[in-house]
């Protein structure tokens, strides 16, 4: 039993890596796209990069190809030393990992292809879904047996997040995948009308929720104190937060449908959710500012603390933002407009990927058993993704609250003062800022693969014991 | 009577001299508020006016957007007491966070940081004078750029604490003055559909 007695980090490592390369595939792909809202010639007539295929590329690349990577890595990593047993069924989770990268893999050339299922954030088509929710059955089988064979009692709170996100994600994808197939390629929803979309925006917002949110929340909770070097400011706070949180998030998908052909007591419903949604968001917040306040001097030694400082600044902003666009009188202007995908970036940029930049750069170190090839590159890539995503989020409030006004001018008789198309055509310096900040936030990622590679080349993992 | 700097200039170049002062000095809070705040807030307001009233706002669409006379003095108006209410609040933000990070506790000196940090913002105001908003944009993303590096650098000098708690006092800031810019635009966009503000059809 010698060998069962060493903690599986092979796996870690191998979802670290598959994680950086889709990092670095979706985010040149949300490049490519916004220069084609600048040069929209740059598709040179080829449908595979159409916009229309490029940008699903883009989401389901950076959300299920390097957030979930990194979800999956950083969850069977932390569960094991949370737990103090290696990983239950190892092999299943190899499989897990190794099927979830040729799924995604096969997955972006379907949509390349033009496969679509029409559900925004589940595009993919219904072998993939079938696939995905078998995938991610064995995610939960080891997640959870290596929970059921711990050897400490209490279950730390990363566990009830990444838990969580194990279970509502399964809920929302497979129940918001049920369709009709009508051929390989082609499917449609059991759901008809508006119904599809209470149950697309279900899903949608909870995925927002247990996947961007509550998943890397389990990832703040496991690495935020192990970088500080000391617990939790309130333990007690944390499980208060995640009971509030899971309770609330899952009302709140209505707000995507305000002023639609969905009943208006479920719009306010939505709306109320969503504000109330604020306080364990922010709870969790103050949580983090709090430990890592008392660890100032880690920021002496430690590159990647930083990332977590500003994460957190980017997650504070993103869980007030969100709840503020989902009051009605804010959301008639915002709504349709780049005000949205400014919010979600600031989101995704802010939040989801300088918390898993942190962690990456605190994690593979310690995988390998060695220091950190370069902490002046690292400076260099904080530096990077603090100007792209400021960048990123001014240019889409200024194109946003610009076309939201514009829309809804009226002039003295009473008609639209302008059309869509002249709207459309004077956002082109917007999205040539917006351009400009996709570059430099994708150049630190590109520094941060280059510097993690280095790291690691030519070290094998470290074998680590449970104590 | 304590002037941090004396030009605009003179503490785009000397940034640290200003901030040693304020630790210095101890300035007492109202003297601050009247000498300092007050005047940066009057400034952009009434730039934005002298602008709107004369080219309109330039969202990017063909025709500049005019906005009524009384309409404008009532939303030049709110923006000077939001600015006004922005950076007291924010000076009090950073008092409230000042035991957790072993800072100062001196009131004035917090509205003086802010006061300081705040005049990139201040002179970048002057691109209200032609309000196309993509070219304020323009001017406003250097300012501001300004105004970070003036907040990371001049906290620790002007609160008394080491670097590397000023860097996440800031951080914290930072995060307090996104959390109020997002909060401004959305209270913006809930007047204009509350019929305060530029004509929309809702």
């Amino acid at each position: 039993m010698a060998a069962a007695s060493y903690y599986e980090d092979g796996i870690a490592r191998f979802l670290t890596a598959c994680a950086i390369v889709w990092a670095l595939l979706g985010m040149a792909a949300g490049v490519y796209i916004a220069a084609e809202l600048v040069w929209p010639t740059i598709d040179f007539g080829q449908p595979a990069l159409s916009y229309g295929r490029l940008r699903n590329l883009h989401t389901n690349g950076v959300i299920f190809g390097f957030g979930v990577s990194a979800l999956m890595g950083t969850a069977f990593y932390s569960v094991q030393r949370t737990c103090h047993v290696p990983l239950f069924a190892p092999k299943l989770a190899w499989f897990c990992a190794v099927g979830w990268q040729i799924g995604m893999l096969a997955g972006g050339i379907s949509l390349l292809a033009g496969w679509n299922a029409g559900k925004e954030y589940a595009e993919l088509e219904w072998p993939f879904d079938i696939a995905i929710a078998l995938l991610w059955v064995c995610f939960g089988v080891v997640f959870f047996g290596t929970i059921a064979k711990r050897r400490i009692r209490p279950i730390y709170v990363s566990n009830w997040f990444y838990g969580g996100l194990i279970i509502v994600i399964a809920m929302l994808h497979i129940v918001n995948s049920l369709a009709l197939p009508v051929t390989l390629s082609k499917s449609y929803s059991l759901f008809a009308g508006a119904q599809d979309a209470i149950v697309q925006w279900w899903y949608g917002h909870n995925a927002v929720g247990f996947l961007l949110t509550g998943g890397f929340l389990g990832m703040l909770y496991y690495f935020l104190p192990k970088h500080a070097d000391r617990p939790i400011w309130s333990y007690r706070l944390s499980i208060v937060a995640f009971w509030a949180f899971t309770y609330s998030y899952i009302w709140a998908g209505p707000h995507h449908l305000h002023y639609n052909a969905i009943p208006e007591w479920v719009q306010s419903l939505g709306m109320v959710m969503s504000l109330v949604l604020l306080a364990p968001s922010w709870a969790t917040m103050i949580n983090g500012v709090m430990t890592v306040a008392g660890a100032w001097e880690k920021l002496k030694t430690d590159p990647a603390l930083k990332f977590i400082v500003l994460a957190l600044a980017f997650y504070g902003l993103a869980t007030f933002e969100g709840p503020m666009m989902s009051i009605r009188s804010v959301n008639v202007v915002s709504h349709f407009t780049d005000w949205t995908v400014g919010h979600v970036h600031s989101g995704a940029l802010g939040w989801n990927a300088l918390i898993t930049f942190g962690t990456f750069y605190f994690l593979v170190p310690r995988l390998v058993g060695g220091s950190l090839h370069s902490v002046r590159l690292a400076n260099v890539h904080f530096w990077l993704a603090l100007a792209g995503t400021m960048l990123y989020v001014l240019a889409m409030w200024g194109a946003g609250v610009s076309q939201g006004l514009l829309w809804l001018a009226m002039d003295d008789l009473g008609e639209l003062s302008f059309s869509f198309r002249d709207i459309m055509a004077s956002m082109a310096p917007y999205y040539a800022l917006r351009l400009v900040a996709g570059v430099v936030f994708l150049s630190g990622a590109v520094l941060m693969a280059w510097n993690l590679y280095l790291t690691a080349k030519g070290r094998p993992t470290v074998k680590v014991s449970p104590p | 009577m304590t002037r941090f700097y004396r030009t605009p200039l003179g503490l785009l170049l000397h940034p640290k001299t200003a901030f040693a002062r304020v630790a210095e000095s101890e300035p007492a809070p109202l003297h601050v508020f009247f000498l300092h705040i007050v005047r940066l807030a009057l400034m952009p307001p009434t730039l934005a006016f002298v602008g709107a009233w004369n080219f309109g706002w330039r969202l990017g669409a063909a025709e500049p957007l005019y906005i009524e006379t009384s309409q404008l003095v009532l939303v030049s108006v709110g923006y000077f007491i939001a600015l006004l209410v922005g950076l007291t609040g924010t000076a009090a933000a950073a008092r409230w966070m000042a035991p957790t990070y072993g800072a100062s506790k001196a009131f004035g000196s917090h509205l003086a940081l802010v006061a300081i940090v705040a005049v990139p913002l201040a002179v970048g105001s002057i691109a209200h004078l032609f309000p196309h908003v993509f070219l304020n944009l323009l001017v406003f993303i250097p300012a501001l750029l300004w105004s970070l590096y003036l907040l990371y650098t001049g906290l620790p000098v002007a609160l008394g604490v080491s670097p590397e708690r000023g860097m996440l006092m800031a951080s914290s800031l930072v995060a307090f003055l996104l959390v109020a810019a997002v909060t401004l635009l959305g209270v913006t966009v809930a007047l204009w559909a509350a019929g305060i503000g530029p004509a929309i059809g809702v």
